[in-house]
């Protein structure tokens, strides 16, 4: 699991200050604890596998790095994420904008609706997109007996099949921090823009993406990095010729038993992971607000 | 704030639980890990209930099989599987990598088995036959017949539907659809099955598990392709319409194995006995539609069910190879998942 960290727009003032003191810290010893029993050390154990089996040495990054096959799975896993974000951010700007602004009964009940999509158990929802997108599916059945398709569209065991499901579970992860960064702006600075003349788009353009450019990059981040990892959702609306790493990584464990060029794997993309983590926080912080 | 500790408390209790159920296996107790869906309710009604009903050990249901859940647990040296279902190439290569404990003969009677389906370290759990089958609903009443039609996408347009992981099988099924005379199909013609194969790959959707496969078949989804003949029978049991076709069915077999380090081995021999007598087999095949690998079995059986179990269709029937399989097993797996990520 991710651990997600719902950016703050403004730190508060009571918790920089404990963090200063260094307190704070002992509460959080329990469960360091058992993150590094339970991820880190099985992690570091895997990781080890892929410099120590079937020998010491390299081969496994040697045998992953060679493999046009391995390669294309990487590219692919890239592919399918930044498909995801791009798609999350925008058809998620949107919601997070409307849920700042809305009426309250609106604002809650839409907020609902996104929260309980995402509590709703992961593999449920993936076959709910079986059924709808499958060739004898509802969306197929429907348009075919419209009449405005004589073929059924290829919706599913493709790119297509998994971009739409992981952007469908990714998005309550992008409007989140997008939300959180739009409600921490004053609405007297759009006012402020329009009485200096900024049309609507500038207004947009130069007043309001900027200031939530710190929102839509942590919601991107948490978006891109989480669909790296993903297995469940591309395994079952994906073919095997659009593979994601997570899913190569299985087969190699559960079928291959060749848990070396696992770990060679897994730390492919660990590291690659951790970089794109660094980069964001050079640019960005925490999430947080630039002032 | 609370709601957050709340769901951690629920979590504790949760993970407390599983450790508890851990605990409880130690006595009076095995673990039996199997593939899900319709075969291991049948395993579980044919075998686990009367073997608690003699000897008072109780059986607990696991699933679906993982070799790589199975060779982390003799690793780690935690084995809380007794009694796992594999397939007969596993079975194989598990035996020659120390992954399995050999069978306790003074327990399970050897004699009565089928001998293609016993080794030392492994006892057939049933045997079964990947067969053709399709929807005719959605095949406009046109009914296949051999391997050669499953790769005819003129005559059966649609999705076809073949075994997703790296196993006995597919391969076979490409070459003799591309002509190879039964008798000659080992060692494999590698290049010419995935040819064969690439000829319907963008009309192929794999199925996982069995019952992604009855789900393919019975929604008209994927209209044909290779199954096991069991899963078929199951499907008509439930009143679906869907038919098969027995020609060149290939036949292997899935095995009963002790994980090495399995700490109830004992008990988990007798439930190996209990599986595989005449009575255990009989029982499971009349439930499931999958033959007996004990030879005193048939004999059990209603004549009507016993004539749709796979060793009545030997006419045609192909043995697949598991000793070849367990020989090549890496090499083919390597290339068979590169090839379905090209």
């Amino acid at each position: 699991m991710t651990v997600t960290d719902v950016p703050i727009a403004t730190p508060s003032p009571v918790l920089a200050a404990s963090r200063r003191r260094g307190r704070g810290f002992a509460p959080v010893l329990p469960a360091l604890a058992l993150v590094v029993v339970v991820f880190v050390i099985p992690v570091l154990a895997l990781l080890l596998r892929s410099v120590l089996e079937p020998e010491p040495g390299l081969q496994n990054y040697a045998a992953f790095f060679a493999s046009t096959t391995y390669l294309k799975v990487l590219g692919n896993t890239f592919l399918v994420a930044g498909t995801v974000t791009i798609a999350t951010v925008l058809l998620g700007f949107p919601v997070a904008w409307f849920l700042a602004i809305a009426p309250s009964f609106w604002s809650r009940l839409l907020f609902a609706i996104v929260i309980l999509s995402m509590w709703t158990n992961l593999l449920a929802r993936t076959y709910a997109w079986m059924v709808l997108l499958q060739r004898t599916g509802i969306i197929n059945r429907t348009l075919m007996d419209l009449g405005l398709i004589s073929e059924p569209l290829p919706l599913i065991n493709n790119l297509a099949g998994v971009t739409i499901g992981m952007t469908y579970i990714m998005l309550p992860f992008m409007i989140l921090p997008l939300h959180a960064t739009i409600r921490s702006i004053d609405p007297a600075i759009f006012q402020a823009a329009a009485l200096c003349g900024a049309s609507r788009w500038q207004a947009f353009t130069r007043v309001m993406l900027p200031l939530t450019a710190s929102g839509i990059a942590a919601g991107a981040l948490m978006v891109f990095v989480m669909s790296l990892g993903y297995f469940i959702t591309p395994a079952l609306l994906g073919g095997t010729s659009n593979m994601m790493l997570a899913e190569l990584i299985a087969q190699l464990v559960q079928s291959l038993l060749d848990w070396g060029l696992a770990g060679a794997a897994a730390l492919v993309l660990l590291v690659i992971t951790l970089a794109i983590y660094m980069v964001q926080l050079r640019f960005f912080g925490f999430g947080q607000a630039r002032s | 704030m609370s709601r957050t500790s709340r769901a951690l408390g629920v979590a504790a209790l949760a993970l407390a639980a599983g450790l508890a159920g851990a605990a409880m296996a130690q006595s009076g107790s095995i673990v039996f890990t199997s593939w899900g869906g319709t075969t291991q309710d049948a395993q579980k009604k044919s075998w686990a209930v009367p073997f608690t009903k003699e000897t008072g050990i109780t059986v607990k249901q696991d699933g679906p099989t993982d070799y790589g859940k199975l060779k982390a647990m003799v690793e780690s040296g935690n084995v809380s599987w007794d009694v796992v279902d594999v397939e007969a190439d596993f079975a194989a290569a598990a035996a020659k990598d120390g992954l399995i404990e050999p069978i306790d003969f003074s327990i399970v009677k050897r004699d009565e088995i089928d001998p293609r389906f016993v080794t030392d370290h492994a006892v057939g759990s049933f045997y079964y036959s990947f067969v053709l089958g399709f929807n005719p609903a959605s095949l406009k009443g046109k009914a296949p017949k051999s391997w050669a039609d499953v790769f005819d996408t003129k005559a059966f347009p649609g999705k076809r539907t073949f075994y997703k992981w790296s196993a006995p099988g597919v391969l076979e099924i490409a070459l003799l659809a591309d002509g190879v005379a039964a008798d000659k199909l080992y060692p494999l013609d590698l290049d010419r099955a995935f040819k064969k194969l690439d000829s319907i790959k963008k009309d192929i959707v794999w199925w996982g598990t069995g019952a992604q496969s009855q789900q393919l078949l019975a929604s008209g989804e994927a209209p044909i392709g290779q199954f096991w003949n069991g899963r078929i029978f199951a499907l008509q049991q439930s009143g679906e319409k869907v038919d098969l076709s027995w020609e060149q069915n290939l036949t292997a077999a899935d095995m009963l194995v002790v994980p090495k380090g399995a700490k109830n081995k004992e008990a988990a021999m007798k439930f190996i006995a209990e599986a595989t007598s005449p009575e255990g087999q009989a029982s499971f095949a009349t439930e499931s539609g999958y033959a007996p690998v004990n030879v005193k079995s048939a004999a059990l059986m209603p004549k009507d069910v016993a004539a749709n179990l796979p060793d009545q269709h030997t006419g045609s029937q192909i043995n697949l190879d598991m000793g070849y399989w367990a020989a090549h097993r890496d090499e083919i797996g390597k290339r068979w998942y590169a090839w379905q990520a090209e």
